[in-house]
């Protein structure tokens, strides 16, 4: 993946982001206690566990010295995180001791002793129409989720309105779009950097967008967490009762629905919702789920590109640099030309994302090749970049009718010394100065008209 | 941008806005170079898929249903035309033979093929024996998807009309000949065609028409993408009706056939093997002549029926033409007439002649201003130019009876070589001057920038078969090319020069000999010679420059008043000299001059956007050498071939350049850019290191006429003409005659650098040289 800017944490990192009152709230729910320690690394994990029956605090020396030296910085990981998550709250008397959230830990041992089973089961086969197989519900699922990035980027292109309102739909597109007045809006450099990265990491952006902005809906960060977070314990492909939620979780779902996080489905009695991989996937940590896909573009010498592919998407990806010129049912064939590139640099997008994006796409085909872009492909690309970077703009001042040589050579002087002169014509006294300048040389001349 | 110069007066110190003067640079800089453009150059049709993108909703093709199987199938079908060929799919090469039969290439480079269904490409797969319903039922077989209604529809319309009337000279005797009674019902009802009608006694069948049976087409190379019926179908024998014409209205009854008449085109085939009038010439390949595949195939389009179509057959240079050429003769087996382009090809032709086949030297003969041969007996084979039988003026007595013997005879073979640098009126006179049976077209590059080509395929007969350039290349057959575009910024003061308006007339003499650009010319010379020890050919259009550079370099040049006698000499000495290493070339090179030793082309100045030109000049050095197995990928001399185009930035040559290329691109050619040549490390070693030398040779181009820095014309250029139109310069022939026999002097003198061009062939044991190594990290 290129370096991306946009700040994609993990799930984690948002839970671990709540406030100390809604976390305290979440532990109180002995389930997600449990997804919690799940979610953690394998040592923080360890402490956890080795801590659950011990109710007073463990000094911070003492926790040292469970490690080998080389495990040192694992051991500084885990303790972080378990600090963010507030599941260890630090104390600092006369030396650094760690104890375990009281309600975690009543919760978890619960937990241990009782088991815990989700607040619903999956509905018996009887009752629910055909299900979905699991490669139906993952084209479902990418099927929603590219649907929900069209309308996102253009909203002219997708086929179904989303449930999404329009201002919902706007904070999901700050900072991916910008608007000129009245042109359509056009996708910023971290816009087109959010269409390079994988679905997973797509997602995630957007839900937890999703979920900063719950507050101005009126509806609680924790509880969206905490929901979301029971969600991704569910198992892909079975169908849960649409009765088993609440009216807050209900509004929840159509949104995920949208996003393909679930389908919902209706039998004649019952409706109930069906968790797809999305889901499931998203407490997962990003590194995890990095599964390569396979690439579909293929970059000839003479400039045109053959994508196979079948989404929408991807069109409109590719347009974003190149002119598209045929769509055939699984082949998209467009050509990277001067013009379309010019469009691309101009839009804040990089020759390097560019070739970056078309080397970690590559078709099967070409991609064992060394170099899997033409060689002159991807050098024309970088010269028709830094074509554009020969002229420097500098916004200056013009400045004229100097009445008289003295003055016009004092004026040449006091610039220079402040290095802002940038041009000057001595025969015919004129003179251009940086903008920067422009107001001390105002004064400057104020004072030698005097 | 809006970074304007706000002008504030000096004592005005509120800084009043002023009237914007935008700086909107890129865009004027743009703007001017499509004026002069537009007067340079009007080539906008053909290279429809490159036009604007006001048409893509049309190509949205994304509803067509795809077949189960997709994966399996080759290709994909657009119901504009245009045809996408997989080249990794296992049945790429039964595919490419199809394709290349019914359809025009529009680019073929490593993984992907996209191919144009013209009416044209229709009509050549017609002439070649393929009959409609084999066209959709095989295309459909290949496709991926069903295949849309509307190239159904479009087959059918273009080949209704196509292929249904054949022009037969059997027994002497010219007859158009028809398995549909009906379609030469309705041909009679023409005026012109029912009074050139000869009745015969012997007809019989209702019409009048006399009936016959022919062999149908054996197929050829569609293997396996036929059923059996079909193929059955195929061979059967056909009955034909035909009724004979007078033969001195051959070519009127011709005319009326075209699609702007009555749009029955006829097909001319010769039955050479019934032939019993004229005489045979008894010559055979030699047993050393082993044709390749692709020439095989060629020959196999043209002779598919046990007749002789007439056609066209495009191979790169350097793939071989003249084997299919003697080919086509030997197996013909009757007189033959070979038009060449000049009088170098002219020797280069009969030497083929000689050197493939069995033919005695007194049954061949160079018709020339220079060698008036005749041949003895009473079937030969007459190889001259274009312009010797077109010639209107005044000949010699001894021409005059040698051009009537070529009128009076009736030919089985006129070989026409390099048939798109001929001018179409100069084929309309060949062609109705002399009588032939057949008519067999040779090139390389079927582009002209006249759009020319259609006339072409009237004239002479559809295009037969063309060649996959990359599959050549990966067969070893020609050599694999490294092209490079080398960008050479212009000095400050050329640059200064070129953009004043007064010198408008000299642009083309200040971009050429920007000194950067000869100093880079220098450096590649220098490098290929002593590195390498290889063989270059410098390309010049301009002659002041190829002048000034071949002076400067003391190299030979030849040029178009060069005499025939001197390029002889010069080309014997650079194929033989371990002291001539280059050699500079106006563009009477660019053709058919054959010069297998040289391996390096840098070309300093080009003619405009052709891009036949550069395909041309390309082909001087794809004849490949050395061992196959060293050619190979991965081989020692994977690249042993380096083509330069040498530009300077920011003029119009950049613009041409892109032009240019666009023809060796779509045959999968890629052009790297080199932008720091000479490298920063060499200079002073290399002329005109000092700006005083640099400003010198300014005043020197600024200083010569226009007309002496402008274009040389030669006669045979219609093409360029086409390209030129608006800006055509005169008289620069007469300013180049006279004195310049010193130059070509020069090559045998000096010659300081001489060290290590002795040895033999110095290899390089890495594949790339470092030229071409990765300018990125």
């Amino acid at each position: 993946m290129p370096q991306v800017k946009i700040i994609a944490k993990n799930f984690m990192d948002m839970v671990a982001s709540l406030t100390a009152r809604d976390l305290d709230r979440l532990y109180e729910n002995p389930f997600i206690c449990e997804a919690i320690v799940r979610s953690l690394p394998p040592l923080a994990k360890k402490y956890v566990l080795q801590m659950l029956y011990i109710d007073g605090s463990v000094p911070a020396k003492m926790m040292e010295e469970w490690v080998l030296p080389d495990g040192f910085t694992k051991h500084r990981v885990a303790i972080d995180r378990l600090v963010q998550l507030r599941i260890f709250s630090e104390e600092k008397k006369k030396e650094i001791t760690y104890r375990l959230n009281s309600t975690f830990q009543t919760n978890l041992r619960k937990h241990l002793i009782y088991g815990g089973a989700l607040p619903r089961e999956p509905m018996p086969p009887g009752i629910t129409a055909r299900l979905p197989s699991l490669e139906e519900l993952e084209a479902y699922a990418l099927g929603q989720w590219e649907c929900f990035l069209l309308q996102l980027i253009s909203s002219a292109q997708a086929e179904k309105p989303t449930n999404f309102s329009s201002s919902m739909m706007k904070i999901f597109q700050r900072g991916l779009l910008t608007q000129r007045d009245k042109e359509a809006p056009r996708l910023t450099e971290s816009g087109f950097q959010f269409l390079l990265m994988d679905t997973n990491a797509q997602l995630w952006y957007i839900v937890r967008e999703y979920i900063s902005n719950s507050q101005e809906r009126g509806v609680n960060q924790a509880d969206l967490i905490s929901f979301l977070l029971e969600l991704s314990f569910h198992v892909a492909g079975e169908a849960y009762n649409i009765n088993t939620v609440n009216d807050l979780q209900r509004s929840m779902i159509k949104d995920f629905a949208d996003l393909g996080l679930v389908k919902l489905q209706q039998g004649r009695k019952e409706s109930w919702f069906i968790p797809t991989k999305l889901a499931t996937n998203l407490s997962v940590s990003l590194t995890d789920s990095s599964g390569r896909k396979e690439g579909f573009v293929v970059v000839e010498t003479n400039f045109r590109m053959y994508a196979y592919s079948t989404s929408k998407l991807h069109t409109e990806i590719l347009r974003l640099f190149s002119r598209v010129e045929y769509q055939l049912p699984n082949l998209i064939v467009g050509a990277i030309t001067k013009e379309s590139l010019y469009n691309a640099f101009e839009n804040g997008i990089t020759s390097e994302q560019i070739i970056s994006f078309l080397q970690q796409n590559a078709h099967p085909r070409v991609a064992e090749k060394i170099p899997s872009v033409p060689e002159n492909v991807c050098d024309q690309i970088r010269l028709w970049e830094s074509d554009l970077n020969r002229v420097e703009m500098t916004p200056g001042y013009y400045y004229d009718e100097f009445p008289s040589r003295d003055v016009f050579e004092a004026a040449c002087d006091y610039a220079r010394d402040r290095s802002g002169l940038l041009w000057e014509d001595s025969k015919k006294m004129r003179l251009v100065v940086k903008a920067e300048v422009h107001m001390h040389m105002r004064e400057f001349l104020r004072g030698q008209n005097k | 941008m809006d970074h304007h110069h706000h002008k504030s007066q000096y004592r005005g110190d509120k800084g009043r806005p002023s009237k914007k003067p935008k700086f909107s640079s890129k865009d004027e800089y743009r703007g001017k170079f499509v004026e002069d453009d537009d007067a340079y150059y009007n080539e906008d049709t053909e290279d429809d898929y490159r036009d604007g993108e006001g048409e893509e909703k049309k190509r949205d093709f994304s509803k067509l249903e795809l077949k189960p199987d997709h994966p399996n199938r080759p290709l994909w079908a657009c119901a504009d035309g245009r045809i996408f060929l997989e080249t990794f799919s296992p049945l790429y090469k039964q595919a490419y033979d199809f394709l290349i039969a019914i359809a025009e290439p529009v680019c073929r480079p490593e993984s992907m093929h996209e191919y144009n269904l013209t009416p044209h490409s229709l009509y050549a797969a017609v002439s070649v024996g393929l009959e409609t319903e084999t066209i959709i039922s095989v295309l459909n077989k290949l496709s991926k998807t069903k295949l849309p209604r509307e190239m159904i529809d479009f087959i059918h319309a273009s080949t209704a009309n196509y292929g249904k009337v054949k022009l037969v000279l059997k027994k002497n005797r010219y007859l158009v000949e028809s398995p549909f009674p009906e379609v030469l019902k309705r041909l009679l009802q023409d005026e012109v065609i029912s009074k050139a009608r000869i009745a015969t006694e012997n007809s019989h069948g209702s019409d009048g028409f006399t009936i016959s049976k022919a062999a149908g087409e054996i197929a050829t190379g569609h293997d396996g993408l036929l059923n059996e019926a079909e193929l059955a179908a195929a061979a059967e024998e056909k009955e034909t009706h035909s009724f004979e014409i007078d033969p001195s209205q051959v070519e009127n009854v011709k005319q009326r056939c075209l699609p702007n008449a009555l749009n029955y085109p006829m097909l001319e085939e010769y039955d050479f093997r019934n032939d019993n009038v004229n005489p045979d010439l008894n010559m055979e390949l030699k047993p050393h002549a082993q044709p390749r595949p692709y020439q095989e195939k060629s020959l196999s389009k043209m002779f598919g029926n046990g007749r002789a179509r007439s056609g066209i057959i495009v191979l790169p240079c350097g793939a071989g033409k003249s084997l299919v050429g003697v080919s086509a003769a030997c197996r013909i087996k009757k007189s033959c007439l070979c038009l060449a382009t000049n009088a170098v090809s002219v020797d280069q032709w009969a030497f083929q002649f000689k050197l493939w086949s069995t033919i005695q030297d007194d049954h061949i003969c160079r018709f020339t201003s220079d060698s008036k041969e005749r041949f003895r007996g009473n079937a030969g084979v007459v190889v001259t130019t274009y312009n010797m039988v077109a010639f209107g003026g005044k000949r010699s007595e001894e021409s005059e009876k040698i051009i009537e013997e070529i009128r009076n005879r009736e030919w089985g073979l006129l070989l026409m070589d390099e048939v798109h640098v001929v001018p179409a009126h100069m084929f309309r006179k060949v062609i109705s001057l002399t009588k032939s049976h057949c008519k067999l077209g040779l090139t390389a590059t079927l582009v002209r920038e006249d759009e020319r080509i259609t006339d072409l395929n009237f004239l002479i007969g559809p295009k037969l078969y063309e060649a996959n350039w990359l599959d050549l290349v990966k067969g070893g057959f020609i050599a694999n090319v490294q092209c490079a575009e080398v960008w050479c910024p212009m000095t400050k003061e050329f640059f200064a020069e070129y953009l004043k308006k007064e010198n408008s007339k000299k642009k083309q003499a200040l971009y050429v000999m920007n000194p950067n650009k000869f100093r880079a010319c220098e450096f590649l010379i220098r490098f290929h010679e002593q590195q390498r020890g290889d063989k270059i050919i410098v390309f010049a259009d301009n002659l002041f420059a190829l002048t000034e550079y071949a002076m400067k370099l003391r190299k030979p040049m030849i040029y178009g008043a060069t005499s025939h006698v001197e390029r002889t000499k010069i080309l014997q000495a650079f194929k033989c000299s371990r002291e001539v290493n280059t050699i500079f070339l106006s563009k009477v090179g660019d053709n058919s001059i054959d010069i297998p030793e040289a391996n390096v082309i840098i070309q300093i100045s080009s003619h405009a956007g052709s891009r036949r030109q550069e395909a041309q000049r390309l082909g001087r050095i794809l004849r490949a050498k050395g061992k196959l197995e060293d050619r190979m990928a991965g081989g020692k001399e994977e690249y042993n071939a380096f083509f330069y185009s040498l530009v300077s930035t920011d003029t119009q040559e950049m613009f041409y350049s892109t032009k240019r290329q666009q023809f060796l691109i779509d045959q999968g050619y890629s052009f790297k850019v080199i932008t720091s040549l000479p490298p920063p490390d060499t200079g002073a070693d290399l002329s005109y290191h000092r700006l005083d030398e640099q400003l010198a040779l300014l005043s020197k181009v600024l200083s010569a006429g226009d007309d002496a820095v402008g274009l040389e014309q030669l006669e045979e250029d219609a093409d360029d003409i086409a390209l030129h139109k608006a800006r055509r310069m005169a008289g620069s022939m007469s300013a180049m005659s006279g004195a310049h026999g010193m130059v070509y002097m020069e090559y045998s003198t000096g010659k300081k650098h001489g060290q290590g061009m002795n040895k033999s062939k110095p290899k390089d044991p890495s594949k790339r040289h470092y030229l071409f190594k990765r300018r990125y990290g």
